[in-house]
C-alpha cells in the first residue's frame, strides 16, 4: 500500500511531532509503568539478601496463602452470584413483561451512582450491628446475633448486589441486540418464553456473559472496600496492610511479601484476561449496538411462575433501593437520630450538609438525670467541615485533572493508531496503552509508593515519594489504571469515522490539524466526554488507590468517608454517620449529574440539538412577545 | 483538459493499474464504468490525488499536477457516502472549503447562498443537520459542497449507489441537468451501464485494470470494441454454432447480438401437431446468404412482463435467444407458441 499514498507534506514538522510524540511516550510507558513493576517484582526476590528464594518460603510457611484463598474464594463464589442476580435483572426489565419495568430499572441501576466504599458504608448502615434493619429485625428474631453482617458472606452479600453495574450495562445492550425475528421464529415453531430464552436468546449473549463472568471474577479477586470494611482477610486489605508496615520493622520483608501478592494477583489478571481475549475474538464486548427490529418484551404465560417472578424483581429491587432511599432520608436527620436509626420527618435538617452546631446531651451519672451539657462545635456539616471540604475538592480536582489527561493521551494515541493502522508501532502503542490492564491497581500504586521513594534521574534527581509531591503520583496512578478502559472506548468510537470524511477534508484544503481538529475530534467527542465522564465518576469515589498511598495529602473523599465508620459518641464530633450519610449523597448527585450529562444530553446529536435550540427559541419569542411581531412582519410579506 | 498519460499504480507487487491514458475534454460528462476491483476507483483517486501513481503523468489545463498535494488540485469530489460532515449544519458543510482558504465571511455567506439556490436547497434546509435531510437532499449538499470552491473539475465516486432505485433514476436525471447547467467537467465512476449509457458523454470501461474502450455510448453499446465490453453492457445473445453456419460467419470467432436486434413475428403455420411440427420446423429453416438475414423458426419457452417491453426466451436452432420486443399489447407471444425469429448480420458484434 505504502507506495501508492500519496507523498507526505514536505513540512519537517510532521516528523519531529512524531519523534517527539516517539519519546514522550517511551518515557511515560518505561517510567510509569515498567520501571515501577519491575522493581517490585525484583524486590521479591532482593529482599533478604544471598537468599532469593527467602520471601517465597517465609510466605508459603506462614498464613499468607490463606489470603489468596479466600480472594479466590470469594471471587468463585461471586461469579456465581453476581451472574445470578445480573441476568435476573436484566432479564426482568429487557426481556420479560414485568409490571413497572422502568421503575425496576432505576433501582437496578443505582450502582452506576455510587459504588465502593460509598456503597458498603451504605449497606452497613442498614446491616451492621446498629444497623437499620437489624435493629428492625431483632425486634422479631432477638436472638439474632447483631453481629452478622460482618466476614465472608456481609462481603458477598455487598458485592454481590454492588458489582451488577456491568450486566446492567453491557449485557443490557446485548439483549437490545437480538434480533427479534429470531424469537418471533421459535415461537411460531413452538417454543414457550422460556424455551425461546434458553434455546434462542441465552446463546446469543454466552459471549457478553462469559466477558462478564471473567471481569467478576477479577472484580472479586482485587476486592478492597468491602472486604477492608467487612473484615474479610482477601489479597488487597493484606497488601495495603504490608505497604503500611514497610519499615516498622516488626515485620518480616512487609514489601517483598507485599510484592508477592501483587505479583500472584497479576499472574491471575494475566491468565484471565488471556482467556477473555481469547474468546473475545469470536464473540463481541463492550459493543454499542443498534437494534433494528426491537425485542418486544415476553409475558410469562403461567400465571404462578408470573407471580413468583413479579415478586422475585421487587424484593430485588428493595434490595438495591433500600440503601439509597435510607442514606438520602438519614443524611437530613439530626445527630441523635442517625445513631438511632429513627426517622423522624418533623425534625429534618441539613446540619449534616452545612452549618456547624453545638450539641446538647445527657449529662452522665445518676445525679445529673435529666441534665444537659453542651459540647461546642460537636455537629460540623459536610461543606463545613474543614476535613470533608478538603477531601470534596481534593477529589474533585485529582479526578478531573487525572481524567481529562488520560482522555487527551487517548485521544491523541488512537488518531495515530487509526492513522498508521499497519504499521508496528501503532501497534507497540497500543499494547502499551493496554498493559495496565495486567497489572492489579494496587500493584500499580503499591510500586509507585515504593519505587519513587529514592530520588530518580528522569523524574529531575527527585523523590516523588515525599509527602508534597504524592499527589502528582496519584494523579500519574489514576491515569495509568484508566488508560486501556479509556483506550478501548475511545478506539471504538474512531470507527465510527468515515475514511471518506478525512478525505474530503483534504480534499477542501484542509491540512492533517485542521482535519482533526474541525471534522474527527467534533464526531468522537462525545464519545470522549462520556468516557471522561464515566473515569471522573470512579475516580471522585475511589478508594484504593489513595489507600495505597495512605498518605495525608492523598486523602480523598472516599478516604475520608471510610475513615467516618465509627458512631458519633465515641469522637469529640457527634454527627460522623450522618456525615457519611451526606458524602454519599453528595457521590450520588455529582455521579447522577453527570450520567445524566453524558447520557442524556452527550448523546444528542446536531439534529436533536439543533431541534432544541429551535424550541427554546420559540420558547423565549413567546416570553418576551417578539414572536407576534415576527409573525406579523411574515404575514406582510 | 484533464489527461492521463501512461498511470500505472501499484500497491506493493500487484498492479492495479496498467499503462491507463485518458483525455477528458473541457465541459464533458465522461464517466469511468467497469465491474469492481477493475481500477476504476483507483483510476478517479489518481486524479484527485489520494493516489500516487508509480509510472505516468496526470495534466490538468496542459500543467503537470502529479506531484501537486490534494488540496491544492482545485478537483471537487463528491464520494460514495457523500462524506458530509456530521456534526457540521448543512450551511457549514458547504461553507467549509471557504473556510479554510479564509475566504472573507460576508463573501462566504453569499456564495453559500447562491450555490444553495442553484441546487436547489432552501434556507430552512441550510440550518438544518446533515442527518435531517433526505438522501436526495444530502447528495445535492455533497454537491453544493464540491462545487461551492469552484473547482476545475468534478469527481463523482458512485454517488447513486446508496440509494433505493427510483431515487435513483430521479436524482440521475437531476444530476444531468446541474451538470449542463453548470457547464463543469465531470468525471463519473459508476458500475451501473444504465446510470453510464443515461447520463455519458463518453465512457471509459474498465476491465481488470486495462481501458477496454473510450467512446460514446452509442459506440459501447452498439459497437462494442471487445467481448469484455459487449457482455458488460447491456444484455446480449452469444450465437452458436448452427447459427453461426447457417449465417456463414467466420467460425474461429464469437458472435454475440444485442436481445432487442432480433426480430419476433408469429409462425402462423405452426399451429396444428406442435411436437411434430416442431421437429419439421427446425428442418425447414435454411441457410441464409451472405448478407442477408437470416430466419428461424422458433417456441417460445418463457415470458417476462416488463410493461414497457417483454422479453422472452425463445428456443430456436439448438439455442435458447432471449428477444426484448415492445410491448404493442397486441403481439404478445404466449408460451409454447410458435414463432419466427429474424438476425441481421450487420446486427451481430463479432470479436
Amino acid at each position: 500500500m505504502q507506495a501508492a499514498m500519496p507523498r507526505k507534506q514536505k513540512y519537517g514538522f510532521g516528523k519531529l511531532w512524531a519523534v517527539f510524540g516517539g519519546v514522550l511516550f517511551l518515557y511515560l510507558f518505561l517510567g510509569f509503568m515498567i520501571f515501577p513493576c519491575w522493581d517490585t517484582l525484583k524486590s521479591i526476590f532482593t529482599a533478604v539478601e544471598g537468599d532469593p528464594f527467602a520471601v517465597i518460603r517465609f510466605f508459603f510457611a506462614g498464613n499468607m496463602p490463606s489470603f489468596i484463598w479466600n480472594s479466590v474464594k470469594l471471587a468463585i463464589v461471586l461469579v456465581v452470584t453476581v451472574n445470578v442476580v445480573g441476568i435476573s435483572i436484566v432479564l426482568l426489565t429487557e426481556y420479560f413483561d414485568i409490571k413497572g419495568a422502568k421503575f425496576l430499572r432505576l433501582g437496578y441501576m443505582t450502582t452506576l451512582i455510587y459504588s465502593g466504599v460509598a456503597l458498603v458504608t451504605g449497606y452497613m448502615f442498614l446491616y451492621d450491628q446498629d444497623g437499620f434493619v437489624t435493629k428492625m429485625l431483632r425486634e422479631y428474631f432477638p436472638e439474632m446475633d447483631k453481629q452478622w453482617f460482618s466476614g465472608f458472606g456481609a462481603v458477598v452479600f455487598t458485592m454481590t448486589f454492588a458489582c451488577t453495574s456491568n450486566h446492567a450495562l453491557f449485557l443490557r445492550n446485548a439483549i437490545r441486540g437480538i434480533d427479534y425475528n429470531t424469537v418471533e421464529a421459535a415461537r411460531n415453531l413452538g417454543s414457550n418464553p422460556f424455551g425461546v430464552l434458553f434455546k434462542v436468546v441465552m446463546p446469543t449473549l454466552l459471549p457478553t456473559i462469559f466477558s462478564l463472568t471473567v471481569m467478576t471474577f477479577i472484580t472479586g479477586l482485587c476486592a478492597m472496600s468491602a472486604p477492608t470494611l467487612l473484615h474479610y482477610d482477601s489479597i488487597n486489605p493484606e497488601i495495603v496492610r504490608l505497604a503500611g508496615a514497610v519499615g516498622a520493622g516488626d515485620d518480616f520483608s512487609p514489601e517483598g511479601r507485599a510484592a508477592l501478592l501483587s505479583i500472584i494477583l497479576a499472574m491471575f489478571t494475566v491468565a484471565l484476561l488471556l482467556i477473555l481475549n481469547h474468546y473475545e475474538k469470536k464473540g463481541h464486548y463492550l459493543s454499542v449496538s443498534k437494534t433494528k427490529a426491537k425485542l418486544v418484551k415476553q409475558k410469562i404465560q403461567n400465571p404462578v411462575a408470573n407471580v413468583l417472578a413479579h415478586i422475585y424483581a421487587y424484593v430485588l429491587f428493595l434490595i438495591y433501593m433500600t440503601p439509597v432511599v435510607m442514606i438520602i432520608l438519614f443524611s437530613f436527620q439530626n445527630w441523635k437520630n442517625v445513631d438511632g436509626k429513627i426517622l423522624d420527618f418533623s425534625q429534618m435538617t441539613f446540619s449534616n450538609y452545612v452549618g456547624v452546631e453545638d450539641a446538647l446531651i445527657p449529662k452522665s451519672g445518676a445525679r445529673n438525670a435529666g441534665k444537659f451539657r453542651t459540647v461546642k462545635n460537636a455537629i460540623i456539616g459536610l461543606f463545613s467541615f474543614d476535613k470533608t471540604k478538603d477531601s470534596i475538592i481534593l477529589s474533585f480536582i485529582l479526578s478531573a485533572i487525572a481524567a481529562a489527561l488520560v482522555c487527551v493521551i487517548v485521544v491523541l494515541a488512537v488518531n495515530y493508531i487509526f492513522k498508521h493502522k499497519k504499521a508496528k508501532s501503532s501497534k507497540f502503542v497500543e499494547a502499551g496503552m493496554l498493559f495496565p490492564w495486567l497489572l492489579p491497581t494496587i500493584l500499580i500504586c503499591y510500586s509507585y509508593r515504593i519505587y519513587f521513594k529514592q530520588n530518580l534521574w528522569y523524574v529531575f534527581g527527585e523523590s516523588l515519594s515525599s509527602p508534597e509531591r504524592m499527589r502528582i503520583l496519584l494523579i500519574a496512578a489514576y491515569v495509568v489504571v484508566k488508560l486501556p478502559f479509556t483506550l478501548r472506548m475511545i478506539k471504538a468510537s474512531f470507527y465510527s469515522i468515515d475514511d471518506e470524511l478525512e478525505e474530503a477534508a483534504r480534499n477542501l484544503g484542509s491540512g492533517p490539524v485542521r482535519s482533526f481538529l474541525r471534522i474527527k475530534l467534533p464526531i468522537v467527542l462525545p464519545s470522549v466526554l462520556a468516557v471522561f465522564a464515566l473515569n471522573f465518576n470512579a475516580l471522585f469515589s475511589e478508594y484504593d488507590m489513595s489507600a495505597t498511598f495512605a498518605n495525608t495529602n492523598t486523602q480523598t473523599l472516599a478516604m475520608v468517608v471510610k475513615g467516618l465508620t465509627e458512631t458519633g459518641n465515641n469522637s469529640s464530633q457527634f454527627n460522623q454517620a450522618g456525615l457519611r450519610c451526606a458524602a454519599t449523597v453528595l457521590i450520588m448527585v455529582v455521579s447522577g449529574i453527570i450520567l445524566y450529562l453524558v447520557y442524556g444530553v452527550g448523546a444528542r446529536d446536531l439534529a436533536e440539538r439543533l431541534k432544541r435550540r429551535e424550541k427554546r427559541r420559540r420558547f423565549f419569542a413567546r416570553i418576551t412577545g417578539r414572536a407576534g411581531k415576527e409573525e406579523q412582519a411574515k404575514k406582510l410579506a | 483538459m484533464i489527461r492521463l498519460e501512461d498511470i500505472v499504480v501499484r500497491f506493493d507487487k500487484f498492479e492495479a493499474l496498467h499503462k491507463i491514458n485518458v483525455h477528458v475534454k473541457e465541459g464533458e460528462f465522461f464517466t469511468f464504468l467497469g465491474p469492481s476491483g477493475c481500477g476504476k476507483t483507483t483510476t478517479l483517486r489518481t486524479i484527485t490525488g489520494f493516489i500516487q501513481p508509480a509510472e505516468g503523468k496526470v495534466w490538468m489545463q496542459g500543467r503537470d499536477i502529479t506531484n501537486v498535494p490534494i488540496e491544492k488540485r482545485n478537483i471537487g469530489i463528491v464520494f460514495q457516502s457523500y462524506a458530509l460532515f456530521p456534526t457540521m449544519t448543512v450551511r457549514k458543510n458547504i461553507a467549509y472549503g471557504l473556510t479554510v482558504k479564509h475566504v472573507k465571511r460576508d463573501e462566504i455567506k453569499q456564495r453559500v447562498q447562491q450555490i444553495a439556490e442553484r441546487v436547489n436547497l432552501t434556507d430552512d434546509q441550510l440550518d438544518k443537520a446533515v442527518s435531517q435531510l433526505s438522501g436526495g437532499q444530502q447528495q445535492r449538499v455533497a454537491i453544493a459542497r464540491a462545487l461551492v470552491t469552484n473547482p476545475t473539475i468534478i469527481c463523482m465516486d458512485e454517488p447513486l449507489s446508496n440509494l433505493d432505485a427510483k431515487l435513483r433514476v430521479n436524482l440521475r436525471n437531476e444530476l444531468k441537468r446541474m451538470q449542463r447547467e453548470f457547464g463543469i467537467t465531470t468525471i463519473y465512476v459508476t458500475h451501473d451501464q444504465e446510470e453510464a449509457l443515461t447520463l455519458s458523454d463518453r465512457i471509459a470501461v474498465f476491465n481488470n485494470g486495462y481501458i477496454e474502450q473510450i467512446g460514446t455510448p452509442n459506440d459501447v453499446y452498439n459497437h462494442s470494441a471487445t467481448d469484455f465490453v459487449a457482455n458488460f453492457i447491456g444484455d446480449i445473445n452469444r450465437l452458436d454454432e448452427e447459427i453461426v453456419n447457417r449465417m456463414q460467419l467466420s467460425p474461429g470467432k464469437k458472435h454475440y447480438i444485442r436481445l432487442e436486434r432480433i426480430g419476433v413475428k408469429k409462425d402462423d403455420e405452426g399451429k396444428e401437431d406442435k411436437k411434430d411440427k416442431k421437429d419439421k420446423g427446425e428442418k425447414k429453416d435454411k441457410k441464409a446468404k451472405p448478407g442477408k438475414a437470416l430466419k428461424l423458426h422458433g417456441i417460445i419457452e418463457s415470458q417476462e412482463y416488463y410493461g414497457l417491453s417483454v422479453k422472452y426466451s425463445i428456443q430456436a436452432a439448438g439455442q435458447t435467444l432471449k428477444v426484448v420486443e415492445k410491448n404493442d399489447g397486441i403481439n404478445i407471444h404466449q408460451p409454447g407458441e410458435h414463432v419466427i425469429l429474424r438476425i441481421d448480420p450487420e446486427d451481430v458484434m463479432s470479436y
